[in-house]
């Protein structure tokens, strides 16, 4: 047994000595100088087949070939720098898992890092990495089917799951990000960003002076934000789905001083804040779109600061937000348009009604509400909400109507239906026979508590009742 | 005088060792226990609180849950938030009423002192009282919950079964809270319709006239974040809420600032404390109102 | 079995029990007596170990404020008038306090048949007249069969034949050797159930004497039922009690005790006070079963009688 484990041993390390393309299962971790000579023996634009097996240290490409793991191929660098430097245009680097990089916040340390574009960075699989895929000026790189997983650190002090920097045109498709601080981007243009999924970490999808980008599909779950643009033009967000983002920003969009911005056909549901705008459009002639996206149970729906203007917020569903809309700090939102061409938004909480069977409410929606009045300019109240004096406080202000503040915005042809949006489906269903059980279990157990009361003390009761005499008079 | 018969009579030595005539601790206070339940089964308040419970926590559930289509996982949360304000509203009026009439409408209709006749203690009477009440508060509740869940297992599908859990229980713990407040005032008050009164008032302060004062002295003094939330947090139905929107978001930011100061300030521990909070409000009260019953004496 | 020593109720700044000491022996029956407000009720309650009190008090060894709960086991109480809830079912009530005492369900049906109440068991409370009321008080202090009956005025609101009884019950209860303590205001039942009789007065026990000593038995009492014409029976009593007669407004009319040869005495009294008498009935009575030969001059037993009753409230 042992002696052939040894021959098995020697024959690999020959093997590898005479560096010949051939895989084998093998456990015992090599260094990744093994696949250094591999990549140094194959010519420009070649393919270099890894190897299963575990390699460690970190490994640098500086010629244009295409890296293909061949199986199960790891590579580690135990937790110090970077695994991967892509040093080079041209590089392909497919079906790698890569893990182990270091956490020093000063050198930035990712999973894999481009230094020129293009390259393609696909399939890979990252584990305990500080950075994921960290691309500096790699223009026109791919990015397609990555799945990262961050190292367990607090919120802050996480790396970026993707980062571009300076990179126009770059494709960023069907990639998984979990556990990281942002997949996000630098002055980086052009970019198609599809399909990707980030969870649990601080900002989905973040935005920075990067602009003319169409985002779609993308599904951004349990983040403290869902998607962030800062000070970034002409960007489309579209069919995305952007659930139960709920830190302590807690914003399902954010926008701050972006221009032309269109939010469509997304289902923004459970967040802090569906849609939060700050300062956007913040030109001269820049507009802002919103329509056709469901807010759903959201807290607020829709937050505004209040010198927000030309936005065009229409045909979206308004449904079942702890507050609809409301405005930061207290003011109304007059110079943004809640319809366009006759049709506005439909609103969960509208109480007006549509008899003309047109599909447009008679009445226009210009909510009132003191409290939310009194929220926006006192926040340290908000700790009063979901309690019933806050009810208290709106029927009184509904009692009496001088108290009633000017209504924050007012949408003149409130939609009388839910409209019919192109939502992107949900790809997380849950299965309701739990709580189904649940609620089989309180009902029987409650009944059964009931009937157990009033028939059985009478019989268990004379067995205890052995022990008891009565006097003999 | 009719004899014991001679089966269940065991002899002398026996005799000497049970007290004749009364019962264990234990078995008094349950009979007591049942006695309240049943009397509260019979009842009509009962009835009309099981079916308007049962009823407006489905229509909650299903008015959340409207028009959000196979979105409706998502309204968990709203759909919580809904019964949370349902919950404060009804739940503390309906045990406070409850445990308000409890003792003092014994006292009124004379039955106290027939029943204190009896060999009993007053603790073992106003325990089991407490425990038929609360008995029949949850298994109220329980239904009502039953029905709301088979609407969000319908609409919302499985999703925040350990949050509804948690509501269910924090739930029960407040209805106990408020019935144990509800027994202090009906130990305190002569008679039943000053008690129900006196619930009324509570009820009125705990749910809506603290909340009010503590907004106005937050407006008018500029009171700090810190401040808020320690005098929020003795009021049990404020401890509630937090407690089971802590439970469910796992931090008080929807709460603004001071929900953040709380979450930052005591992590981890801010559950325990909430719970800690309601705990003592089911313990004191009913201690009070027991040491008060014993004392004082009345019947 | 009961032993009560200094027993001193204050309700404010008011004694409603004074320093009362007395001691009751088994198969003893002793009979409290006072007008109301004497403080008969509220000693009641303090023996029971209800009410906290200064002094002390045993029931068998055990004291009724540390141990309340074994001293009322050894007690079967019936007071003035059942109280219950009025939607309560007879059964279900009695199986409750057979339950409280550790008694067995088939418990409750034998004391019900021995107070002649099967048949009722289906009845509400609120249905029973208030002799059936009173038995079933009855039953229930019997359930356990408990060596002392403490009934508190337990015929007051019954009418003659519920009396009758409730009286004939307690007597027989008695021969078995059961120990009574008893409140009464009526000196037919006095004399009939009581070996000894406590004369309370503002919380003060004033006199321990027999029945006999008392009221003397050649002048054995009687109760009459007087309807007077007047609107205000209070002062058609208050002309009967200035002249020393001991009179009850509980019930329909006046019940006025009158020795048993000078029962037109309050009827001519009423006509001097220039009050019609409508009707009068005489109450039935039970004779005393002793006769023993007083000691006491009947105008001191008057005398006392007189000072309680003068003392409504």
């Amino acid at each position: 047994m042992l002696k052939s484990r040894t021959l098995i041993l020697l024959i690999s390390i020959g093997v590898i000595g005479l560096a010949t393309p051939f895989s084998i299962a093998s456990d015992q971790p090599q260094s990744v100088d093994v696949i250094a000579e591999l990549i140094d023996q194959a010519d420009d634009g070649a393919t270099v087949t890894v190897p299963e097996g575990i390699y460690q240290g970190n490994l640098i490409v500086s010629k244009p070939i295409t890296l293909l793991a061949n199986g199960q191929v790891i590579i580690d660098a135990l937790g110090s720098g970077t695994v991967i430097e892509l040093r080079t245009e041209g590089i392909t680097l497919r079906g790698f898992t890569v893990r182990g990089s270091g956490s020093t916040v000063d050198h930035e340390p990712a999973g894999v890092r481009a230094f020129d574009g293009p390259v393609i960075i696909e399939d890979n699989r990252f584990e305990d990495v500080y950075f994921g895929i960290d691309l500096r000026q790699s223009p026109e790189t791919i990015i397609r089917n990555n799945f990262i997983i961050g190292k367990e650190l607090e919120l802050g002090r996480r790396g970026d799951g993707i980062r571009l920097w300076w990179s126009h045109g770059c494709v960023i498709q069907d990639n998984t990000a979990i556990d990281l601080r942002d997949m996000v981007f630098w002055y980086s243009e052009d970019l198609i960003i599809e399909r990707n999924k980030v969870s649990q970490s601080r900002y989905g999808l973040h935005f920075m002076y990067s602009h003319n980008t169409v985002m779609s599909e993308n599904e951004l779950t349990d983040n403290s934000v869902g998607i962030y643009l800062m000070y970034s033009n002409n960007i489309t967000l579209k069919h995305n789905r952007v659930v139960n983002n709920r830190g302590s920003s807690g914003y399902g969009i954010g926008l701050k001083d972006c221009d032309d911005i269109i939010i469509q056909d997304n289902a923004l549901l459970a967040n802090r804040v569906g849609v939060y705008i700050d300062n956007s459009p913040s030109s001269v002639d820049a507009v802002g779109l919103i329509t056709r996206n469901r807010l759903s149970f959201n807290e607020i729906g829709l937050l505004a600061t209040p010198i927000t203007h030309d936005n065009v917020i229409t045909e979206n569903a308004f449904i079942e937000n702890e507050e609809q809309v409301t405005v930061h700090g207290g003011g109304q939102l007059t110079l943004n348009s809640f319809e366009k061409d006759g049709r506005g938004n439909f609103w969960s909480d509208y109480a007006g009604f549509d008899l003309e069977n047109d599909g447009i409410g008679d009445l226009p929606h210009a909510p009132r509400s003191l409290f939310r009045n009194l929220l926006a300019r006192e926040p340290n109240l908000r700790i009063f909400v979901h309690s019933p004096a806050q009810q208290a406080i709106e029927l009184t202000a509904r009692a009496f109507p001088d108290l009633s503040p000017q209504p924050m915005f007012t949408d003149p042809h409130p939609l009388s239906s839910v409209p019919a949006l192109q939502l992107m489906s949900s790809s997380d269903s849950t299965n309701p026979w739990p709580m189904a059980a649940l609620s089989g279990g309180l009902l029987l157990a409650s009944l059964s508590v009931g009937w157990f009361i009033i028939y059985t003390p009478g019989r268990s009761q004379t067995q205890r009742l052995h022990h008891l005499r009565s006097v003999d008079a | 005088m009719t004899t014991i018969s001679n089966d269940q009579y065991c002899g002398l030595d026996h005799r000497s060792n049970f007290s004749p005539g009364h019962t264990s601790k234990g078995y008094c206070t349950l009979l007591f226990a049942r006695r309240e339940f049943l009397d509260a089964l019979s009842s009509r308040w009962f009835l009309l609180y099981t079916i308007a419970f049962s009823m407006l926590s489905i229509s909650v559930s299903y008015m959340s849950l409207a028009g959000s289509g196979s979105q409706g996982f998502a309204g968990f949360g709203r759909t919580t938030a809904g019964l949370l304000n349902l919950i404060m509203l009804v739940v503390p009026l309906m045990a406070l009423i409850a445990g308000a009439g409890s003792i003092a409408g014994e006292r009124e209709r004379g039955t106290l002192l027939y029943l204190l006749a009896q060999p009993i203690t007053r603790t073992e009477l106003l325990f089991g009282k407490y425990i038929g009440l609360a008995v029949a508060m949850c298994c109220s509740m329980g239904f009502g919950f039953g029905l709301s869940a088979s609407v969000l297992a319908w609409k919302a599908g499985g999703v925040g079964l350990g949050s509804f859990s948690m509501l269910i229980l924090l739930t029960c713990m407040l209805s106990l809270a408020m019935l144990s407040v509800g027994m202090l005032l009906s130990v305190l008050s002569r008679r039943s319709g000053v008690a129900t009164g006196l619930g009324l008032f509570c009820w009125l302060v705990l749910v809506f006239l603290s909340d009010l004062g503590l907004m106005a002295g937050t407006v008018i003094f500029k009171l700090r974040v810190q401040e808020v939330f320690a005098i929020a947090i003795f009021n049990p139905l404020q401890a509630f809420k937090m407690g089971v929107i802590v439970n469910m978001n796992a931090s008080l930011d929807v709460l603004g600032p001071v929900g953040t100061y709380a979450t930052r300030t005591f992590g981890d521990a801010l559950s325990w404390l909430l719970a800690l909070t309601i705990v003592a409000w089911i313990i004191l009260p009913l201690l009070f109102a027991m040491l008060v019953f014993r004392k004082r004496g009345g019947v | 079995m009961i032993n009560a020593k200094q027993v001193t109720k204050k309700f404010g700044s008011t004694r409603a029990v004074d320093g009362v000491s007395f001691e009751l022996g088994a198969s003893e029956s002793l009979a409290l007596w006072g007008s109301n407000g004497a403080g008969k009720t509220t000693l009641i309650r303090c023996l029971l170990g209800i009410f906290p009190f200064s002094g002390q008090a045993n029931i068998g060894e055990h004291d009724v404020q540390r141990h309340g709960k074994l001293a009322r086991a050894m007690v079967g109480y019936v007071p003035q008038e059942l109280a219950f809830h009025d939607d309560a079912r007879l059964e279900r009530s009695i199986q409750f306090f057979a339950k409280l005492r550790g008694m067995r369900v088939s418990d409750a049906s034998r004391v019900l048949d021995m107070v002649d109440l099967s048949g009722h068991e289906s009845k509400r409370v609120r249905d029973l007249s208030g002799g059936m009321k009173q038995r079933l008080a009855l039953a229930i202090a019997l359930i356990a069969d408990p060596p002392i009956i403490v009934l508190d005025e337990p015929t007051s609101n019954l009418d003659a034949s519920g009396r009758q009884e409730v009286v004939e019950t307690l007597h027989r209860l008695r021969e078995t050797g059961k120990t009574l303590l008893f409140a009464s205001h009526r000196p037919d039942e006095v004399h009939t159930l009581a070996s000894r009789v406590l004369v309370l007065e503002k919380g003060k026990l004033i006199k321990d004497v027999t029945p006999a000593q008392l009221w003397p038995t050649h002048h054995s009492l009687q109760t009459i039922r007087l309807h007077t014409t007047s609107e205000n029976d209070d002062h058609a009593a208050n002309v009967l009690r200035e002249a020393g007669h001991t009179v009850n407004l509980n019930g329909h009319g006046l019940c006025v005790s009158v020795p048993n040869n000078r029962k037109g005495e309050p009827m001519t009294l009423l006509a001097q006070a220039s009050i019609g008498v409508r009707d009068f009935e005489i109450l039935e009575n039970i004779q005393p079963s002793e006769s023993n030969e007083p000691n006491a001059h009947p105008d001191v037993a008057l005398n006392a009688h007189k000072q309680s009753s003068g003392k409504q409230s």
